[in-house]
């Protein structure tokens, strides 16, 4: 053989290099022709179709054995060992991806008069009795002068400048709904009761929910204080213009738009300010902790 | 001296190699990882997608009256379970849809676990795809010209009038491309991707559409955004479906070429026929 056939093929001159046009560069390549012999190649294939046969077998384990059981059930696949550490870790990271997005400075979109859409009484079961509205008080919890603080509405609305907002609430199902919402900054009644020095959080909390029976069934968020402070989160008094109705969370409710709408919890009659995560409603049920959206 | 030569003779029958054979790099590694990693992660995304569709769909009409449903979803599960042999028992055929193509009904919290979970392995699997066709140089392939507007419809032509043809027994003639790819795969191989790509735009834009409200805005805000999304996962089950036909139509080279990285059509075209 002579060692033009056997050797490599000829090297392009410079010139030929440096006049190359973009079909060049873009233009489809013939393929590259390999010499094998049989026996290698038949073991290649072997070898790759049992490295894609036990990937597929790995992977379709590790992938049933994260699906929740009802529905390993229906597969009738309930024998193997229910594991949801990889979901967990992936919730986990997904809520450090959505505090890292979040920024203090950055508003949220805010929306016309006209653009204004119906919001409906989404509580997670039976609207409370509004019976409890006269005798309604906010206390106040973990705060730096170390008393526990009670204030009804009156005095919250009169010490408080009261904001408007039409922003956009978005719900964890996928609806979303636009609406017009006064209230105070939660930022004014944080310079107004200080919390601890320590505090990372705020615990809200609603003594008068009900399940869907009727029944209490008090409900609880978790709110990290960045997302307090920020200028458009409000403890909102108004919901269109007019007093809170007892579907909307009637006299005080809070309204973080940065949020998921499970956070912007209903009738507050409790803020706690922690130095460690409190507990979440939904967090508990499986949901994200920090609901940053 | 003879019975040595004959002796020669045979030891050289039995031990000479056979003869090399001569095969066509087709598809990187990492092109093939990526590939069949997409298998598991899109059945993961489209399941769990469908569970989180389920708590609030796209398309909903007025709430029946009787049954308060409001869900095209389920009209087609109850239509199934009244119409289909051996599914009138159904317990819950509102449900049916959900059970067959999803977590089930009632598992947003689950099914938002695993979507997140499918969804960022799905973009560092974009990444190893794109590695793979940079290495491999196999990139150039993929991108469309101009003449494949009527090539592609030409091919597709071909392709739906095949079962007329196979029924009627008549001889078509596959036509033929001196390219790696023929115009309908080309498109469909680069439209894809960019499906894929998209998808995971307008995600980001529906789960977090006031951090990204700028992303929301892009594809006309976050309701539409949604929308966007539930139809660019259609397109990949649109994709698929006659994907999968024709990779099994075509024959076991082309299947193999996806495991082993390697085809025995030197030409590099698409098809075998002639």
């Amino acid at each position: 053989m002579s060692p033009d056939q056997n050797g490599a093929p000829p090297q392009p001159t410079k010139a030929a290099a440096v006049g190359r046009t973009s079909h060049d560069r873009f233009g489809e390549r013939r393929p590259e022709i390999i010499e094998v012999a049989p026996a290698n190649l038949r073991r290649w294939t072997r070898r790759d179709l049992l490295v894609l046969g036990a990937g597929a077998v790995a992977g379709m384990a590790v992938g049933v054995s994260q699906l929740p059981p009802p529905t390993r059930q229906r597969l009738g696949l309930e024998l193997l060992p229910d594991n949801q550490w990889l979901l967990n870790k992936a919730l986990r990271f997904d809520d450090d991806v959505a505090e890292a997005l979040y920024s203090p400075d950055r508003l949220v979109p805010t929306y016309a008069k006209s653009q204004i859409t119906p919001l409906k009484n989404n509580y997670n079961g039976a609207t409370p009795d509004p019976g409890y509205i006269p005798a309604w008080q906010l206390t106040l919890d973990g705060l730096a002068s170390g008393l526990r603080v009670s204030l009804d509405i009156r005095t919250i609305m009169i010490r408080h400048r009261i904001h408007d907002q039409i922003t956009r609430l978005v719900c964890v199902e996928g609806w979303s709904a636009i609406a017009a919402w006064s209230g105070l900054k939660f930022d004014d009644l944080l310079h107004a009761y200080p919390p601890i020095s320590q505090a990372k959080w705020a615990r809200l909390e609603s003594s008068v929910n009900l399940d869907a029976d009727g029944n209490p069934d008090p409900y609880y968020v978790s709110l990290d204080l960045p997302t307090a402070h920020h200028p458009q989160t409000l403890l909102a008094t108004h919901y269109n213009g007019l007093p809170l109705t007892v579907e909307h969370g009637a006299p005080l409710r809070l309204l973080a738009p940065v949020k998921l709408g499970l956070k912007n919890i209903k009738a507050i009659t409790r803020i706690t300010y922690t130095k460690d995560e409190p507990r979440d409603y939904w967090a508990e049920r499986g949901y994200s902790s920090y609901d940053g959206i | 001296m003879r019975s040595t030569t004959q002796l020669d003779d045979a030891a050289a029958r039995t031990t000479a190699p056979p003869p090399p054979v001569r095969v066509a790099r087709k598809h990187h590694l990492l092109v093939r990882l990526s590939h069949w990693l997409n298998v598991l992660l899109l059945t993961g995304l489209i399941a769990s997608g469908v569970s989180i569709y389920w708590a609030s769909p796209v398309y909903q009409h007025d709430p029946d009256p009787q049954s308060g449903n409001l869900d095209y979803f389920a009209d087609a599960g109850i239509w199934i379970c009244a119409h289909v042999p051996g599914q009138h028992h159904y317990p819950r055929p509102p449900d049916w849809i959900y059970n067959h193509i999803s977590l089930g009904p009632y598992m947003l919290a689950p099914a938002m676990r695993l979507h997140w979970c499918c969804v960022y392995l799905f973009m560092l699997n974009g990444l190893v795809y794109l590695a793979g066709l940079l290495l491999g140089g196999e990139w150039r392939s993929l991108l469309p010209r101009v003449s494949d507007v009527g090539g592609s419809l030409n091919m597709a032509g071909y392709y739906l009038g095949a079962p007329f043809a196979i029924l009627g027994r008549r001889h078509r003639v596959h036509p033929r491309f001196n390219t790696k790819y023929d115009p309908l795969q080309r498109v469909a191989y680069f439209s894809v991707p960019v499906a894929g790509f998209l998808s995971v735009l307008t995600g980001w834009a529906i789960h977090k559409p006031m951090q990204l409200s700028w992303l929301a805005a892009l594809f006309g805000g976050f309701g539409r955004a949604r929308v966007w999304h539930f139809w660019l996962m259609c397109t990949f089950v649109l994709f698929v479906v006659p994907h999968v036909i024709l990779v099994c139509a075509d024959g076991w080279d082309t299947l193999r070429s996806m495991v082993t990285g390697w085809s025995t059509r030197l030409d590099g075209s698409s098809t075998n026929e002639p």
